[in-house]
């Protein structure tokens, strides 16, 4: 891998971070009154953080593959559990483990079905059958 | 917590329409550089997208955080689903064992719950 493109998928996961912090904002906000002052301070949190997200989801795609991004994505569901557990002491079982990684496989297969994302329109396609 | 579930998982559905939405309005011309962001289409895109996050924080106070994320890969599975209706793209078969490993993965972590 380039140096270029390692710097890029460690700023991913850093992105990646950030979008699951807005899980514990949502649940977080979620313990308070509808409308009351902290309830909006989280939501507001929530908010800020979603409009980060589009901003720099936009730099990422730029410069690393959109099957990349997405199938990383998938990490939120480990982040989620982690998150759960040290914060809002969930218990982490078994089958929530399992669960995860079925679904982050599920999430690998769909976007790598998806010949949009693998970069190969086509156009491509068609000139490397004809070389 | 099922209800909350069920809260939750509207809300990745509500966020799933608007991203159809927002491609739709992508794939139209406009006269202008803020016209392609202030449009009907857009606007309510972001209504809906603000709608969905209002759903998983009232979704979180049922739904254990460990497990939200994982519902929310439910989105895979409608984009999948609403871009065939109305974008026409297609689900290739390895595209559509994806999302019957996502509904598994799904029903897998419910269960742990």
């Amino acid at each position: 891998m380039k140096k270029e493109n390692v710097k890029w998928f460690i700023i991913l996961h850093i992105i990646i971070l950030i979008i699951s912090i807005s899980g514990i904002c949502s649940k977080t906000a979620a313990q308070y009154d509808f409308l009351s002052t902290k309830w909006i301070l989280f939501y507001g949190l929530v908010i800020c953080i979603l409009g980060f997200y589009a901003i720099a989801w936009q730099q990422v795609i730029k410069h690393l593959p959109l099957i990349v991004a997405y199938a990383n994505k998938a990490v939120t569901t480990i982040w989620g559990l982690i998150w759960g557990f040290l914060i809002f002491h969930e218990q982490i079982t078994p089958l929530k483990v399992v669960g995860a990684a079925v679904v982050i496989i599920g999430v690998y297969f769909v976007v790598t079905g998806d010949e949009d994302v693998t970069g190969k329109n086509q156009e491509t396609k068609e000139v490397e059958k004809n070389a | 917590m099922l209800k909350y579930a069920l809260i939750m998982l509207s809300g990745t559905f509500i966020a799933s329409c608007s991203q159809i939405i927002l491609k739709k309005a992508a794939e139209k011309e406009y006269p202008s550089k803020i016209a392609e962001y202030m449009n009907p289409m857009v606007i309510g895109a972001y209504i809906f997208f603000f709608g969905a996050s209002l759903c998983s924080v009232l979704g979180y106070k049922g739904v254990p955080l460990s497990i939200g994320p994982i519902l929310e890969a439910t989105g895979y599975i409608w984009v999948a689903i609403l871009g065939k209706i109305f974008l026409s793209e297609k689900i290739s078969p390895r595209k559509a064992l994806g999302l019957v490993i996502i509904i598994l993965g799904i029903v897998i972590a419910a269960f742990g719950v």
